[in-house]
């Protein structure tokens, strides 16, 4: 079963078998072990994703926050952070080659990365959706913001 | 004999469709223009410095334009990191709202008391006479808006006295020799001598350095900039900073490097460092904030939000544990730049960040 969130006239998508981080990713797993990847809130801001990069490798820890990867899209570019403290895993190598994953499989071969960590703050997709209603204002400010410039 | 003027593209590093097609593109359209040489390599920045790219660039002696997908001032100066030096050509791409004329009123300054004070690096360097034209291929999305560019440039170029001179005192540049031994079809002299030829004139296919190359990061320093006030050194403890002969800053181990670590580009009080491949504008080498070309979603995905030293130093500790060394927080390296700059104002550096931070909400 999917939760939707409209972004506009855009309804974005979101499956309820995995936890969110509030900067955008979910994470499907057990506890203790988990994978990310962009959520649709991430994913429709982004667009057309074309070139990923990532300052850590698998065997690393990292602290949350820590930025650990830039993505570049056609409209936007972005840090990115870890959404938990943990050690990362391993890395999805095929988007390294051609990311456009991203953009049709988010939910599935999409994936970024995986850690190992707590998952204790992650959001269950109700109360990620709530995160996003508090948001979605500055969103919008963010990315007006900087077209008007 | 008519002058010809080099045209270097420096290819993207990302392999974005869009990108890619305007480089051919371009490439494609000067191979009709008979007063250019074109050469393609691969992205500037994370050239090998003994590779044939840089060896070609090093050979280039004439007026030279470069594409690439970096802001001029990086382009120049990752040019003059490995002695490609020249005169800055003024292109009419930096500044599309305002007369040419302008320009030398144009460019700001904040730092302008300071300017008049301190001799920059430059002033040491001895540097020819030919011009040097950086252009930014993120300025426009149309290839006819940089061949325009490099045809008025040419133009330009043209009317220059610069290299008969040479000829004249006998010191012929090894190409000026090359191209009179053995000059290629389908310049300006042949064209011009307007006896009907009924054939297309031929063009020298463009030069096409292929070379492998790895993403790198290090910095670059904007000598025009530069005051050799040895902050950098100072602060960054990863050895990428030495001295040369003459006492002046050197990147000296690029490879050092932190990757992802633009922490010395904002202690320079000048912000004279750059990191080319930085997201923010300011850091890669815009002149201007308003240069931003994308949305930076950076806060919404969330990056924390502090001031530029603080930055530097949290970015400077992360980069020590990750190379399992200790960190040192603010008690390394930063002590002479806020007694310099106790009572001053904030760099440009710090101004941009704030103008940048001010979009965010």
């Amino acid at each position: 079963m999917n939760l939707v969130f409209k972004m506009g006239e855009y309804e974005a998508n979101f499956p309820a078998d995995r936890k969110y981080a509030p900067n955008h990713m979910w994470a499907l797993g057990t506890e203790g072990s988990w994978r990310f990847g962009f959520s649709a809130y991430a994913v429709r801001l982004l667009q057309d994703v074309y070139f990923l990069d990532w300052e850590v490798a698998p065997g690393m820890q990292v602290e949350q926050g820590k930025h650990i990867g830039d993505i570049e899209s056609s409209k936007a570019e972005s840090t990115l952070h870890a959404p938990l403290a943990g050690t990362i895993t391993s890395i999805n190598a095929q988007l390294l080659q051609d990311p456009s994953a991203i953009n049709v499989d988010k939910y599935g071969e999409g994936w970024l990365f995986e850690m190992d960590a707590s998952g204790d703050a992650l959001l269950e997709p109700t109360a990620y959706l709530e995160h996003l209603e508090d948001v979605w204002e500055v969103t919008q400010k963010t990315i007006k913001g900087q077209f008007n410039q | 004999m008519a002058k010809r003027v080099a045209v270097v593209v420096s290819q993207g590093q990302s392999h974005h469709p869009a990108k890619r097609q305007l480089e051919e593109e371009i490439v494609a359209s000067l191979l009709g223009e008979s007063s250019v040489d074109v050469t393609v390599i691969p992205h500037l920045y994370d050239l090998k410095p003994d590779g044939s790219a840089i060896l070609c660039l090093q050979g280039i002696a004439q007026e030279l334009i470069v594409l690439s997908w970096m802001f001029p001032r990086a382009t120049r100066w990752i040019l003059g990191r490995y002695g490609v030096l020249g005169q800055e050509g003024a292109s009419l791409l930096d500044q599309p709202s305002d007369d040419a004329e302008d320009e030398e009123a144009e460019i700001p300054e904040p730092s302008a008391e300071l300017q008049d004070a301190l001799p920059r690096v430059i002033e040491s360097i001895e540097i020819p006479k030919r011009k040097i034209y950086c252009l930014n291929l993120a300025n426009a999305k149309e290839p006819s808006v940089f061949v325009d560019e490099i045809r008025r440039i040419v133009t330009e170029a043209q009317v220059q006295p610069l290299q008969p001179i040479d000829w004249l005192q006998g010191k012929p540049k090894p190409e000026q020799v090359k191209r009179m031994l053995d000059p290629a079809p389908g310049n300006v002299e042949h064209q011009g001598s307007g006896n009907g030829s009924v054939t297309d004139p031929q063009h020298d296919p463009a030069n096409v350095i292929e070379e492998t190359t790895e993403r790198r990061w290090y910095p670059v320093i904007d000598m025009s900039r530069c005051t050799n006030c040895m902050e950098c050194i100072d602060f960054c403890l990863f050895g990428v900073y030495g001295i040369d002969q003459a006492d002046t800053i050197l990147v000296e181990q690029p490879d050092n490097c932190r990757k992802g670590c633009p922490a010395c580009s904002r202690v320079c009080p000048e912000n004279a460092i750059l990191f080319p491949q930085h997201k923010t504008p300011a850091i890669a080498g815009s002149g201007d904030a308003t240069e931003a070309i994308k949305i930076d979603l950076s806060k919404l995905f969330g990056s924390p939000d502090v001031d530029a030293v603080e930055m530097a130093v949290r970015e400077r500790d992360e980069q020590l544990l990750i190379a399992g060394r200790e960190t040192v927080g603010d008690a390394v390296g930063i002590a002479s730049r806020s007694a310099s700059h106790a009572a001053g104002d904030a760099d440009d550096l710090d101004r941009l960040i704030d103008q940048l931070d001010a979009l965010d909400l």
